[in-house]
Parts: structure tokens; sequence; C-alpha cells
């Protein structure tokens, strides 16, 4: 019986080492990409387009898809586009399967992973217009000294204000809060019975802006050191803290709704700080509220916003990457930029549409305005991880304790950051 | 298992009625054994050498670019100190106090819901059986969107709950673990020194200590609902074969109800309650499809278990070796809750000294038939 | 346990016991009143399992904004065809519903068919590897869904099979608990029959497509109902295996649907229209097998 037993052992292992042989052998679902092209040349040939997008809802979609009809029947190259329910996982098992879409929107945070597994073709440097965007977005996408991706538009954070309920609490434009104590008064007084003055996210991509008042940030400039327990950041998320408890702030969660725009168009706050894309939401959700903007307050440092931008992103693995950089050129042509910040709101990334941009927006002029002061979002291989991990602490800052959670992150941050 | 011939016959034996059986056998179980091994036994290889490896999620793991790491992935989730450690020990936690109530509670309400429905009786059985049940039929995306809008701050929970006077919290955005709650009701606000500077896997003792979240407890109260169905039909099944006769002979006795139960019923259920236990744990310890669906981890990761880790981590993150690590451990964990259960429930000798008063009586029953 | 074993002999010898017709006697009241709220906490635990599909159902008629304000009340104040026109015609609903459809047709039947023919190779068929076979199918039991995740994934892009109705389908196409299922069930099929056929010269096959087969319906019902459970409610599969919104079922749709996009608000109604369509399949072949289910000590586990 034992030999039995042992030559039904051998044969099952050997049938399994088999097939894994053969698995290995007949890879054919696997592109074995062998690291970013040594040559400029672009893949061509007939295949349609995928353009993958992280839609922020119907208005985004439609306008993309209109975009990108009408360069379809011009260019005769049939384009589809995807709007993603979930982008970043999307993307990561597109290219592990080795059919990722041919355009797509990259994250700042993402940039660096994809540049560095060679996901993603860097073709910034072959882009007509590449002098025309603004340098901060170029530093943005340039991943050691390669101009990777197009920004494709960039938004800032700003104070939006109800201006129903502000003129119905007694404000009048001289109120507009210009500093951290004149925001907490004003909110104080906006704040009622199921309605609070002021509500955010509860995440690092609006509570940044209160930091950068203060003159703290997260990372340092370039990128090379992790700056987050720094008092300034302390004082930052105890101010928030603070109006968090005495419930004038509030996180929009905390008050039903699924974002600042929600919140906002709901009514449940008088103020919000979001940033451009809340145009197309509320026009969309709530067109009957009538609001303004007006640049954030200045903190203790101050003045501070964030600036969010995301580039288009081309894959390594796209067979017909020329049509590719023809549609990206065309997508952030002047015209097609202002197409877009009418349909849902962010600002042209190429600054020669600024001028039209602002004639167009009178009343968006402090979104434009924030750009000279604001921060983006670290690019650090990371620290996507970092953040979720910081917001999710965040979440609890109401009874929490920023010194203690700006040290997690610090530590978190030293991994990632510097090597 | 033939009536025929009783010879061992080597299979695939020379002529006679049985020839061609041996082929017919292989062809016939042939498609469970090519995708039984291609989609469970291969794959179960392959992720476990990408778990030794530093594949980056792009082109075949088994091609020549990719190299083994031996256990460097293991350890970044176990002793690295950094973040994956800190995230896998958050998601063990959440899931290990999740698998503490749900199987308890799973176990006791199927197991009474199977009692009173199986009282002798009842008009109506089908129904409340039906009732009962119906939840495990349904799939958990749809349970899950249900469960969305039934705790969501205004829905239906909140209302009952206004009802009788109650301040229902925000159920799926509240972070807070519920132990904390109560030891915050209590006055234990912050933690005391000796717990919050031990640490196992990047989370202080004291965190791990929380119990679960409110948004956890939310989903915890879902697997309740959804899988007492099931179990209470293993149950009444288990009561119809054990039949009535040691319980009436107890009642006779004079045993109470209670006692009746606890002391007769509950022993002759063992083998089904040793499969509900571990299917509750094997189930529970993979909960993955409400978190994808629900929470996605939310709030502050107190939803988040170590099977959507696994996943995010591979598919969200890339860290494709770090989620198969993350996955074998899970495993292993199965394995070692469902070892320990069964010795736990084993069936144990009974103690001498309980059983001497039985020894006694049948002794002397003995020697009366005897002397008689 | 004198008594016990007393009460055994004597019940031995008395033989089986008599049942008296049911007689109408008044009960105690003490019987009475527990009768009553054995009853009254039957009736409370089924209301508390029912109502949520009661109000599913309900706030799937309501508007967005009174399906906030107003969440408990089984009778919207407006019944609107809102969420239900927006589901079917500007959503991909309907190709889910296909989508799924299709997968749980064909899952089924090839389980059934697959699944049936192992259970009687390895019950009644001799032949070498037989009980390596067996201990494979036991061992791939044990494997908890949760490792085979990024596996799978990795398995299909390698066979090239990955974002395709082969990749769907292909690996749910046989479940090891099926095949206990069915070898327990031809175990237990007295073998005059079969002999008699060998003898008459029938091939296995013959012998197990014309005779055992059709001898093996409840067992059969019972994978059918298993295997349109387990694949209608399937979602981590479907997960891994496919990336394209054509290939989108039922359930990874209506999951995208809960984690929602910003700026749409909650949208209960079109979300839980969604999760109750999703549910009437299933619901159907639960109720019209009902007694079936019911009856199998089996029954359908639920991770």
């Amino acid at each position: 019986m034992k030999r039995h037993t042992a030559v039904r052992l051998l044969g099952v292992g050997a049938l399994a080492t088999t097939a894994a042989l053969t698995l290995a052998a007949c890879g054919q679902g696997f592109d074995d990409g062998g690291g970013s092209d040594a040559s400029d040349d672009l893949t061509s040939s007939d295949d349609a387009l995928t353009v993958m997008i992280g839609s922020s809802g119907e208005a985004e979609t439609a306008a993309v898809e209109e975009a990108i009809a009408a360069w379809s029947a011009e260019s005769g190259v049939d384009a589809e586009v995807l709007a993603a329910t979930n982008l970043s996982q999307e993307l990561a098992q597109g290219f592990a399967a080795g059919s990722p879409p041919d355009l797509f929107y990259l994250s700042t945070d993402q940039l660096a992973g994809f540049v560095d597994n060679g996901s993603v073709r860097a073709y910034g440097d072959l882009l007509d217009n590449k002098d025309d965007f603004y340098p901060s977005l170029v530093s943005n996408f340039t991943v050691d000294g390669e101009f990777v991706c197009a920004p494709k538009d960039f938004s800032t954070l700003a104070l939006v204000i109800n201006t129903t309920l502000w003129e119905a609490a007694g404000l009048t434009d001289a109120d507009i809060p210009t500093t951290w104590d004149e925001l907490a008064s004003v909110a104080q007084t906006l704040t009622t019975d199921g309605r609070v003055g002021l509500a955010f996210g509860a995440e690092y991509q609006r509570l940044g802006a209160f930091m950068a008042q203060a003159g703290g940030r997260l990372v340092s400039a370039d990128g090379t050191e992790a700056v987050a327990d720094s008092p300034e950041n302390v004082e930052a998320l105890t101010y928030v803290k603070d109006h968090l408890a005495d419930g004038t702030f509030a996180f929009a969660a905390d008050i039903g709704a699924g974002w600042g725009g929600e919140a906002f168009g709901k009514e449940l706050a008088a103020m919000v700080v979001e940033g451009n894309w809340i145009t197309g939401g509320l026009a969309a959700d709530f067109p009957d509220v009538e609001y303004t903007v007006a640049q954030l307050p200045e903190g203790p440092a101050g003045p501070g916003t964030m600036q969010f931008t995301n580039c288009w992103g081309m894959a390594s693995d796209s067979p017909n990457q020329e049509a590719v950089l023809d549609l990206v050129e065309y997508l952030t042509s002047t015209d097609q930029q202002l197409a877009f910040s009418e349909a849902f709101g962010p600002m042209p990334s190429i600054e020669s549409a600024a001028a039209d941009w602002e004639a167009a927006n009178p009343e968006l002029a402090a979104f434009l305005a924030g750009s000279d002061y604001a921060i983006g979002m670290p690019t650090n291989i990371g620290i996507t991880e970092v953040i979720t991990d910081f917001n999710a602490q965040l979440e609890s800052l109401a009874t929490g304790d920023p010194q203690q959670m700006l040290e997690s992150v610090q530590t978190n941050l030293e991994a990632v950051v510097g090597g | 298992m033939t009536a025929t011939v009783h010879t061992p016959r080597r299979a695939g034996s020379r002529g006679g009625l049985r020839r061609g059986e041996g082929v017919a056998g292989w062809l016939f179980t042939l498609p469970i054994i090519v995708i039984l091994g291609l989609f469970l036994f291969v794959p179960v290889l392959m992720a476990l050498w990408v778990s030794f490896s530093d594949w980056s999620g792009r082109g075949s793991p088994l091609s020549s670019n990719v190299s083994f790491v031996g256990l460097q992935n293991y350890a970044a989730i176990t002793t690295d100190g950094g973040l994956p450690e800190r995230n896998f020990g958050l998601a063990l936690r959440n899931n290990a106090w999740y698998v503490l109530l749900v199987v308890p509670l799973q176990t006791a309400l199927s197991l009474f819901l199977a009692v009173l429905v199986s009282r002798a009786a009842l008009r109506g059985r089908g129904f409340f059986r039906t009732a009962f049940y119906f939840p495990s039929v349904t799939s958990s995306v749809a349970i899950t969107v249900l469960w969305l809008f039934l705790f969501s701050t205004t829905g239906v929970v909140n209302e009952v709950l206004s009802w009788i006077g109650l301040n229902g919290p925000n159920w799926f955005n509240e972070p807070r673990g519920i132990l904390h709650l109560a030891l915050a009701g209590l006055g234990v606000d912050a933690a005391p020194q000796s717990l919050a500077s031990g640490s196992f896997l990047g989370v202080t003792w004291w965190d791990w200590l929380a119990g679960p979240s409110v948004a956890m407890t939310a989903l915890i109260l879902m697997a309740v609902f959804t899988t007492s169905g099931t179990f209470m039909l293993l149950f009444i099944a288990a009561l119809q074969n054990i039949g009535g006769e040691l319980s009436e002979a107890a009642m006779m006795d004079g045993a109470n109800g209670w006692q009746r139960f606890w002391r007769i019923t509950l022993p002759q259920l063992r083998p089904t309650l040793f499969t509900v236990i571990t299917l509750g744990l094997i189930g529970c310890w993979q909960v993955f499809d409400q978190i994808y669906t629900g929470t996605q981890g939310a709030p502050g990761k107190t939803t988040m278990t170590p099977a959507y880790l696994s996943y995010t981590s591979a598919f969200t993150d890339q860290q494709w070796g770090i989620g198969a690590a993350i996955s074998f451990i899970l495993f292993l964990i199965i394995i070692v809750f469902t070892i320990f259960q069964r010795w736990v429930l084993r069936e144990r000798a009974v103690s001498r000294r309980r059983r001497r008063p039985y020894e006694q009586a049948i002794a002397a029953a003995a020697s009366r038939r005897a002397a008689s | 346990m004198t008594s016990t074993t007393a009460l055994t002999d004597e019940a031995v010898q008395a033989g089986p016991p008599v049942t008296l017709p049911p007689r109408r006697r008044r009960l105690p009241p003490a019987r009475i009143v527990g009768q009553v709220l054995l009853y009254a906490l039957l009736i409370v635990i089924a209301i508390i399992y029912i109502f949520p599909f009661l109000v599913q159902v309900s706030t799937s008629f309501k508007t967005d904004a009174e399906a906030t304000s107003d969440a408990v009340s089984l009778i919207p104040s407006t019944v609107t065809f809102a969420a239900y026109e927006r589901l079917f015609t500007r959503s991909d609903f309907p190709l889910w519903f296909a989508n799924s459809a299709v997968v749980t047709v064909l899952v089924t039947l090839g389980r059934v068919f697959f699944v049936s023919l192992a259970g009687y190779a390895l019950a009644r068929l001799r032949f070498r590897g037989r009980t390596v076979i067996f201990a494979m199918v036991v061992a791939v039991m044990a494997v908890p869904t949760v490792v085979l995740l990024i596996p799978k994934f990795l398995v299909l892009n390698q066979l090239g099979m990955y974002d395709s109705y082969a990749g769907m389908i292909i690996p749910l196409l046989v479940d090891a608990a099926g095949v206990f299922i069915m070898k327990n069930f031809f175990e237990s099929i007295p073998p005059s029959v079969e002999e008699q056929a060998r003898i008459d010269g029938a091939g296995a096959f013959r012998i197990f497509w014309s005779i055992v087969l059709p001898m093996a319906r409840p067992a059969l019902v019972t994978i059918v109902i298993l295997s349109f459970q387990g694949s209608w409610n399937e979602l981590s599969h479907f997960i891994v295996s496919t990336q394209s919104p054509e290939l989108t079922t039922l359930t990874k749709g209506v999951a995208g649907l809960a984690s929602g996009q910003l700026s749409q608000g909650n949208q209960y109604p079109l979300k839980l229209a969604a999760a109750a369509i999703m549910t009437i399949p299933v619901a159907v072949l639960f109720f019209i097998f009902q007694k079936r289910i019911m009856n199998t000590s089996e029954g359908a586990v639920k991770g």
C-alpha cells in the first residue's frame, strides 16, 4: 500500500508541475513589458481607443463623451469613453492584465507608481502645446526630469457661500471672512438648528487648505522631506477640531451628505470648502441654490489653499499611441478646455486660456486667484496609502488628538519620502 | 459496494463486465480534474509564488524579470513596522471582533429559531420557516444595499429607535468602537498607560480592545440576519433526527424545560453545532462582498478586513506580493481556528468524578438483578 | 439512569406507542399563555425579518427626497416610477441582467452535467486514482475563496481568458461541494438496476445517462438550486475575471451603483429598485422549491 500511495503522490506532483510549467509557457495573456521604450516611436494602428475617466457625475461624463465623439468624427478613429466606478482599481487591474485603456485620468499620487513599473508612457515632450501649460502643473507631472503627461485641467479650493442664507442672516459682502477668526464668527452666525455654518469632507484634500494657511504642509515643496508633525499643522487641525466640537463646522458625512457639494445643495451647510467641480454638481442636482465664491480666509501664515490636477495618461501597452497623442492635443486645446470648464467646472491647464476663462466666469475668479498660492498634493510613490490612512484618522478629528495623528502620519511619510 | 464478486480487482481490469470502466472513470472525472486543478489548485501555487516574489503588476509573474524575495512580503505585514503592518493589524482586529460576535450570535439565534419553529403544536410553521430563511437566499450585494439604506442617518433603524426615545448613531459613519464607547460612558475616556504603550502589529493594545466600530456592528447585525436562516434549517433537521424519547424520559424525572434543553437536547446536537460553528468561522473570516459593496473599509478603516485588504493591496495599490501574503496568512488563520474549534468541541470522556454515581447505580441494579 | 433503562424496556415490551385521536380539550391556562407568548415572539421576529424587504419595495416607488426624509413608511405619499425608469432606460441594468442570466444558466447546466458525471464515477466506477481524485475534491473544499481572488486573476490572464465570457463561466463550472452531494446520492442508490444494464451490455456512459441520472432527480434539483443561487449571487469572481463594462453582471453592477459617484446624491430608490429586481429570480426559485430546500439538511451555505 505504501508504494501505491507514494506512486500516487508522485503522479499528482508530476501533474501539478506539468500544469504549472505549461502555464508559464503559454503566458499569452500577459505582455512582457520590458520597461519603458528606449525609442521615441509611438505605436500606431487602426485600433479603436478606450478612454477611461473617473467622472464626478453625469455632467462630466457627457462632456467628455461629446468631446471625444467630435474628435472621432474629425480624425476617423473610433473612441469609447468608460466611466470608472473605482478608477485606481480598474487601472491597476487593466495594467496587470495587459489590457489597459489607451487614455485615462491619471492623478498625481498614482503617477510615480505607474511610471515606475512601466505602465505609463511619457509623452509630454512630444506635445505641440507643451510650453503652454502652467509650470506648476508641469512640475507636478514630471518624474525624474521627464514630463510624463499633459495636465488636463486644474482646480483649487475656495469658500462657497449660499447667498440666500448669507443675506437672511444679515451678512453683507463686507463680512466675507478674510481671517480665521472672521470665519469662525461668520460660521457661528450661520449655524442654526439643522444647519451648520461650514462643512467640508473629512480628508486631507480639504483640511490641507487650513494647514497651508497656518504655514504647514505634509511633504516639503521639493518632495524630499516629510514635515507632517510641524506645530503649524497642529495649530491648523486644532482650529478645525475646536469648531467641529462647538458645532459651527462639520464633516459632510456627519451631517448626512456624501460630499461637501451635496451638503451645500441640500442646505445642510451654509458654506463649504470645495473645488471648481462643485459648479457642475450644483447645476445638475441643485440648480436653485444661489451661491458666490470667495477666496479662503488667510490663516496665521497668510493665504493658503490646495490645488488638484489630473493628467491624461497614455498606456505603454496601447497599440495606437499616435492617435492618443492627437486626441490629447485636441482635448487640451483652448476651445475644448473652455467647453469642459463650462460643463463641469475646472480651470484650463494652459495659460493662454486663462484670460478667456476669467472673462467667461467672473464669478469664479476666486478659484483662479487661489492658484497663485496653492499647494499641490504630494507625488511620492506610495503616498496614496499614507493619505488614505491620514484621512481615516481625520474622520475622528472631533474627538482625537491632532498631535498624535500628525505624528503617525509623519512616521508613515518618512517610510515613503526620501528614499 | 456492488453486490457482485468481492475479489479485489485491479482497476481497468482485463475483460469481463468491467472492461472500459477505468477509461470511463477517468473520462467522467476529467472535467472536474481539469477545472478544479486549473482554477483552484494551480492558482494557489501561483499566488504562493507571487507572495514570495517581487512581481510589480505588469507582465507575467512567471517571467524571468520577477525574482524570489523570500519572506519579505510576509515580513512587511507582520514585523516591519510600517503602514502595511498597521493596516494588516487593523484588518485582523476588525475581523476578529466580527467573528467573535457573529459566530455565537448566529449560532444562538439560529438554534433559538429552530427550537421555536420545531415546537410540536405550531400552526403556520411553514410560514415562519420561510420568513426566517428568506434573507439567506438573497445576494450579499442586494442585502448590503438594503442595509446601507436602513442604517443611514435618517433611515428606518434610527427612526424606530427614536420611537423609544433613543438617538441612533450615525451608523455607517461612526468609527468609534463600541467597547470604547461603553467605557467612555463609564468615564474611562483615554487609554490607560499600560494599554497605550504596547502594541501588536502596529495597533496599540488599547485599540485592539476598542471592539467593533458602530459601522462594523451594523455589518455584524447584517451577517446574523442573513445567515441565521440557513443554520436554522440545519438545526431543525438535527432536532427532528433527535426525537423526543430522552426528553420525555427526563421530563418524567422532573427536569424542567431549561434543564432538558441544556443537558439532553444540546449535547445531542453536538455534531450539528460543530458544523454550524465551523461553517460560521470559515465564512466570517472571509468577509469581502459586503465590504466591497458597502463601506470599502471606511469609516476610519474600521470595516477593513484581511480579505478586502488583500484585494485592495493587490488590485488598487499594486502591491501584489503583499496581497497574496495576506491571503495566505488568512488561510492559516482559518485552518488554525477550525482545528482549535474541533479540539474544543471534541467528544471528551466523562470524568471519573461525574461517572461515579452512574457506575454505582448500575452496579446496584446489576447486583439486584443478580440477587433476584 | 435506571428510570431510562426501565422506560426503554417497557417501551420495547409494550410495542409501538398508541396514538390517541386528537381530542379537543381545554389546555391549562399556563399552556395557553405559553402558546400565546410563543406566537407573539415568532410574529415579532418574523416582522423583523420581513419588514426590511417590504420597506425596500415601497422605497423603490418613492421620490429621492421622501426616501431620505420619511424612511419608515410603507406607503409612499407620491408613487413614482422614476427609479425604475432611470434603471431601465438610463443605466446598463438590462445588460447586467442579461449577463447574469446567461452566465447563471450556462453555469447551472454545466455544473449539473459535470458534477453528476464526476459524482457517479467516484461512487460507482472502479478506476485507478479514484481515491486521489476524491481526496483532491475534499481538499479543494477546504480552500477558502478569499485565497483565490488574486490567483484566479493571474491564471485567467495566463490562459488568455481574462475579460471574456469563457473566463466568467468556466471556472464556475465545477463545484466541489456538488461533487460531494452527487457522490453521496449515487452511493445510496441500490446497484441492482445498474448491474442488470451492465449485464445487458450497456457501456458506462449509457448506464449513467439513461438509467442512473433519471433516478437522481432529487439530488439534481438540489444541485440546480445551489448552482443557480451560487452563480446568480456571485461577486468576487466577476470582479477579478472581467473589466469591460459589457461583461458586467448584476452583482458587480449593483455593487458599483452602491458605491456611487460623487455629486449624485443618495439615490436610494434607484439602488433599492436595483437590489429588489436582482433578488426576484432567486426569490422565485426559492418559493417554487421551498419544500425541497427546507427539507434537505444540506441547505445553501452563505459565507
